[in-house]
């Protein structure tokens, strides 16, 4: 079909999406394909006592049954290589697998895991945070010194790892004071919850396995296959079809090691396409729990002089990618003010909950809420307006910050005036209604990546790239990149990704490095197909390579664009009849700090290409039930200079948006066993159509030194930091009164209302 | 199993006769059966073809609402709304467009549940089940067909073929309010109906009932006091009161025992107040819950 | 009265093409509609009728398919995302939702344009309100739905 007629930007995989032509790793059949289904554990903290799959292997229909006696005995994750492919011996939360099975249907599988026996003695759960490092707690895992350790990864019992950040003597600053204000804030565990539940496929031909799936990072997809079933990386080929969202959610290596390992044993293509109760229980990504205490001291001006913190993080059973939270959490709480003095102390906790691994911005969203709830309680308790207080103490250019990077040209107080305009702070509102402010920040990461580019004989590119779509539009930037470096049209330019089988390594799709370290592979890529058409061109127009000018599909000498020869023409005349680009990203030095991260550095500690962001909230409370609304959201975000307008406000209206669920109703729920009660989206609640406030966004773009492709920074996870803190303080602001625990549900905000008592 | 497409109610009667089980939209049957709540029947019959089932007629006997209504035409029928407000308040918070398009009115009062939108205004409104065989028809009330969570005292062999609502008097305005955490696609956490009738501004006569605090719908006893008195801060406060002392309701993931009874007294005066407003003349558009309050659009 | 035993010869309607078909009478729309019928642009995303993505119409009217059975729906007239554009280009509202970026992961668009598809059928000229209820029973965790309530007003303004 001929799609005309649409605008620049528009994503070039729009019209597969919207006709439904497009395919996404459910939509796929394979020839034979064997149906996956899992056997899980069902009890957050048990022992294997009895495990017998015969009956199961016997039935007419099944051609595997695994369990983790049959799969190598691997260890991995990183930080603490805790966990296997299957339960062992101890079951450490309700949705680890014990065994898999693969069958000719559904009813058969299900058949065969109705047959497995499995007998389990059940073991003392850890749900409960301050208990579990209490002396004498049950440890979720018993042989945690056996474990191998990478990275700064200090660990014992149930602390997984320990960070803290530490500058000055915030002791004997806190001691001088003029006010001190500690503040206490609990946050519940929450989902990414992707509408398109995850799907695998492995087929093997000979000793090489291909996995379609859902997966925003392909390589490291490939990696913990490769590790998991001790394969070669030359064996393993990853292709993630369409993907439908993952906000984190679907990073890191998950069942393609169980499906690939099915696949191989039962001689067919096997298949596994999660329900949602699954997508609620199974995954080990999910948004961490936290305890937040904090205190801060300020001076008679209203500067702080001196912030402590405690902060202890639910890691769930395992670390999945979770090593870096207790680091990155401590950074949130501390958050992006000038303070001369500073500890904070943060662990990571094993718990028989699922594990916690990244989602959208980990660990932000909460620690965010929590200081900017703390923020307002400060500039309350010295009677000075919230903007007021944020514009004496927000770090801003050439200011220090709380570990001790100086920044370079950065832009939250703009962020702030602007936001704060926009909302119209100090305005009369109606009654039950009110506007509340919050900051926030998030780093930008470097990684290594690849990028080909080939310019074909007709004129038309393709490059090749292990970038990966999440949704975000990040990879159609990239598109723009080499169009603009080569000099034809965007149209021209195909993106060949999500296939680790023609594309170099990358991070794929995570912690928003798309454009940042993929933008800069793919730039320097096509800047060598440029060089070399401008060689032919120099040649061809008898001048200085250096002068030509690549613009409009035609090169010519800068001045003298009347002469010029067709880009295509060139490249067909090249001596293979194609030109070549392939690159890396250049590495990128992190920023110095003088402060300290006392332990469990996890590079966290100077953040790179910084991005900042002020969200201003506008609710309406309901004072009788404590429902709350969010009506308004004025998000204005520095990340740097802004590539494709339209998708850098898709990710800012997303993670609002995100974040206005993260708010008022998306809270995990658990009995005391550990079990998730609301793992469904009747009770797991997003907000819908109906709910969704006027989002109105605003870029601050500062050209920012080290960051990625024309000073881009990141983007797709910073939206998701402020808003829940902005709700908050607008909420205290309509009630009078704080809400302490995340989400701020109705029954939270009436509680609050009603026992103020139990809640200040 | 097997799928029969009826055309007829003969088709039905005589299907159900013979151990079939009814289906019209079968969102609670499939949903329910994926969920471990049941497996779905091995015969069903599907009645959502069959046009006597789908019609609202008017008579002396009162209004006739067929089980096959659905709930997008109960939020939209002129006679519903006019005359039955809180059945198109209530349907109008059901599900979504899609789940309201399949979503019956019978399908409602025959899965019993308790926290069924439709139910407490089918209460207030004094509304009885038409429950049919081959060879008999019998009106049951409400409260006596409903005996439990998901339980109804009809016989498989009975298909529940209308509701029956008789003629409000004059000056009369029902409602249906219910607790929503979202704006949309939210099941019942408390809800509450209302009937009013006003003379003159003052109370004549009022029934509340309310939906999710007990086993199955509660009707709030002890009114009387109201009559003869204005709707103002006094007689809603009374009505939150009792509503509170009657509920039972149980904790849950969705909200403590404690809440639910204090909103359980809140949604049954909202309900009230705007109950009164319709019979007072006002226009308060359809569902309630997004005309007014926090549920209002921005 | 027809009567159908699983597993059984049906004939379903969908984007005006009859399908002749053996299913299980148990089987749902959705399930029918991807595996049997083999259009996959239905999606499923819940299966107890919270997300929308499985949206289809049947005679015109939102419903979804994930909790539909397939038997049901015979001698009714089936339109899926796939039935949606003509031979030569994309329907007014395909091209606004892309137009406007309301479209990030795709996973929830098909079910969003049943159910706007319907609700400008039914109501040509809606209120941004009307947009909302309309399409409450999508949920989209990428957009924020800013773009998408967008295309679909734009769409009703150039439709009428």
């Amino acid at each position: 079909m001929a799609v005309t007629d649409l605008p620049e930007f528009i994503r070039a995989d729009g019209p597969d999406k919207v006709t439904g032509s497009g395919r996404y790793t459910a939509d796929m059949t394979l020839t034979g394909q064997l149906v996956a289904k899992f056997k899980y554990g069902g009890v957050s903290h048990g022992r294997i006592t009895r495990l017998d799959v015969t009956a199961a292997r016997a039935i007419p229909g099944v051609f595997a049954v695994l369990t983790a006696a049959d799969v190598p005995d691997v260890r991995y994750s990183y930080g603490l290589a805790d966990r296997t492919l299957f339960a062992t011996d101890i079951i450490r939360f309700e949705g680890e697998i014990v065994a898999a099975v693969a069958a000719i249907n559904a009813d058969i599988a299900q058949q065969a895991l109705d047959a497995i026996e499995l007998d389990i003695e059940m073991l003392e759960p850890v749900v409960d945070l301050e208990a579990a490092i209490a002396d004498g707690a049950p440890l979720v895992h018993e042989n945690i010194d056996s474990y191998e350790v990478t990275g700064d990864t200090p660990h014992s019992g149930n602390v997984a790892t320990h960070s803290s950040i530490s500058m000055g003597d915030a002791e004997a600053a806190m001691t001088n004071a003029a006010t001190v204000v500690t503040s206490r804030y609990l946050a519940d565990a929450s989902h990414a919850t992707p509408i398109e539940p995850r799907a695998v496929i492995a087929q093997w031909e000979g000793d090489k396995v291909t996995v379609w799936t859902s997966t925003q990072v392909p390589f490291d997809a490939r990696a913990g296959v490769c590790e998991t079933l001790e394969l070669p990386t030359s064996k393993v080929r990853i292709i993630a079809p369409h993907l439908g969202g993952g906000f984190g959610g679907k990073c890191g290596a998950h069942f393609e090691p169980h499906i690939a390992a099915l696949a191989r044993v039962a001689k067919r293509p096997v298949k596994l396409v999660f329900s949602r109760w699954e997508e609620f229980i199974a995954p080990d990504r999910r948004r961490e729990a936290m305890i937040i205490d904090v205190t801060t001291g300020v001076d008679a001006d209203g500067h702080i002089v001196a912030r402590t913190g405690e902060i202890l993080l639910d890691n769930g059973a395992y670390m999945a990618d979770s090593s870096f939270f207790a680091q990155a959490a401590a950074m949130h709480v501390a958050g992006p003010y000038v303070i001369p003095n500073v500890h904070i102390d943060a662990k990571l906790i094993y718990t028989n909950h699922q594990p916690s691994g990244s989602v959208r911005a980990p660990t932000a969203p909460q620690g965010c809420w929590a200081v900017e709830s703390h923020t307002d309680e400060i500039a309350k308790a010295i009677g000075m307006d919230a903007l007021e207080f944020r514009r004496k103490n927000i770090v801003t250019s050439a200011s220090t910050g709380c570990v001790g990077q100086t920044y370079d040209e950065i832009g939250l107080d703009q962020c702030l005036e602007l936001a704060t305009t926009s909302a119209g702070w100090g305005t009369e509102l109606p009654e039950g209604e009110a506007l509340g402010i919050s900051v926030g920040w998030w780093p930008s990461f470097a990684a290594p990546a690849g990028a080909y580019a080939k310019l074909h004989g007709d004129g038309t590119v393709q490059v090749i790239t292990g970038a990966s779509e999440c949704g975000t539009g990040s990879v159609m930037t990239l598109r723009m990149l080499a169009a603009d470096e080569i000099g034809i049209d965007e149209t021209a330019i195909e993106l060949i990704y999500q296939d680790t089988g023609a594309a170099p390594a990358g991070p794929g799709s995570s912690g928003s490095q798309t454009l940042f370290n993929h933008g800069r592979a793919v730039e320097k890529a096509s800047q060598m197909v440029a060089d070399q058409l401008r060689e032919l061109a120099a040649a061809q127009l008898e001048a200085n390579a250096g002068d030509i000018v690549l613009e409009n599909g035609a090169a010519s000498v800068a001045g003298s664009p009347a002469i010029s020869i067709p880009i295509v023409e060139l490249a067909a005349a090249s001596e293979t009849g194609e030109l070549l680009g392939s690159a890396a990203a250049d590495a990128i030095e992190w920023p110095e700090i003088t402060g300290s991260t006392c332990l469990g550095e996890q590079g966290f500690s100077s953040w790179l290409a910084p991005q900042f962001s002020c969200h201003v909230a506008r609710v309406r409370v309901d004072a009788d039930t404590g429902v709350t609304r969010v009506l308004e959201v004025h998000a204005v975000h520095d990340s740097g200079t802004i590539l494709n307008p339209v998708a850098a406000h898709g990710q800012v209206e997303g993670g609002v948006m995100m974040g206005v669920g993260q708010a008022l109703t998306e809270g995990t729920r658990y009995d005391e066993r550990g079990h998730q009660l609301n793992a469904g989206l009747l009770e797991y609640k997003l907000q819908t159509i109906a709910d969704a406030p006027t989002i109105t966004t605003q870029f601050v773009e500062i050209f920012t030194n080290n960051a990625g492709p024309r000073g881009a920074k990141g983007l797709a996870e910073a939206p998701n930091v402020a808003t829940c803190g902005a709700v908050n303080n607008a909420i205290a602001n309509a009630t009078g009164v704080r809400v302490r625990q995340l989400p701020m549900t109705a029954e939270r905000v009436w509680t609050a209302m009603n026992n103020p008592e139990a809640s200040t | 199993m097997t799928m029969t497409i009826a055309n007829s109610l003969d088709d039905v009667l005589s299907g159900l006769a013979n151990g079939a089980r009814p289906i019209a939209g079968g969102t609670d049957l499939v949903v329910g059966s994926r969920q471990g709540k049941g497996a779905l029947p091995d015969h069903l019959i599907a009645i959502d073809r069959v046009h006597e089932l789908a019609t609202i007629d008017v008579g002396d006997a009162g209004t006739r609402i067929g089980s096959g209504v659905t709930h997008a035409t109960l939020m939209t029928n002129p006679t519903v709304v006019d005359s039955f407000t809180a059945i198109a308040d209530a349907a109008a918070l059901v599900g979504s467009p899609a789940t309201r398009n399949v979503g019956t009115i019978g399908g409602n009062v025959m899965n019993g549940s308790p926290a069924m939108d439709t139910g407490a205004p089918l209460v207030v409104l004094n509304a009885r089940a038409e429950l049919r065989t081959l060879e008999s028809t019998r009106l049951v009330h409400l409260d006596e067909l409903w005996v439990g969570p998901g339980r109804t005292s009809a016989q498989k062999n009975e298909l529940c073929t209308a509701l029956v609502i008789p003629q409000q008097p004059e000056s009369s305005g029902s409602a249906y309010v219910r607790l929503e955490y979202r704006r949309t696609m939210e099941i019942a956490i408390v809800g509450a109906a209302a009937a009013i009738t006003l003379d003159d501004g003052i109370i004549r006569s009022a029934h509340v009932a309310l939906t999710a605090v007990a086993p199955t719908i509660l009707t709030v006893e002890g009114l009387a006091p109201l009559i003869g008195k204005p709707v103002d801060e006094t007689t809603l406060a009374t009505v939150a009161e009792l509503a509170s002392e009657q509920a039972a309701p149980i904790s849950d993931l969705r909200a403590s025992e404690r809440y639910r009874r204090q909103m359980i007294g809140v949604m049954a005066s909202r309900a009230v107040d705007a109950a009164a407003r319709r019979a007072g003349g006002e226009t308060l558009s359809v569902p309630v819950n997004r005309a007014l309050g926090v549920g209002a659009q921005s | 009265m027809s009567n159908t035993t699983g597993p059984s010869a049906v004939t379903l309607n969908v984007n005006g093409v009859p399908y002749p078909i053996v299913i299980n009478t148990d089987r749902t729309l959705s399930t029918v509609i991807r595996n049997e019928i083999g259009l996959t642009g239905t999606k499923e995303g819940c299966d107890d009728c919270e997300c929308g993505a499985c949206m289809v119409l049947l005679d015109g009217r939102p419903i979804n398919s994930c909790s539909y059975l397939a038997a049901q729906a015979q001698g009714r007239e089936i339109t899926t995302v796939e039935g949606l554009a003509s031979q030569d280009d994309l329907s007014p509202l395909q091209r606004n939702i892309l137009a406007a970026g309301g479209v990030q992961c795709g996973f929830c668009t098909p079910g969003m344009l049943m159910s706007a598809t319907a609700l400008l059928n039914e109501n040509p000229s809606p209120t941004k309100e009307e947009v909302r209820i309309g399409l409450s029973g999508n949920l989209c965790r990428c957009t924020g739905y800013a773009r998408i309530l967008d295309s679909v007003i734009q769409t009703s303004v150039e439709i009428n």
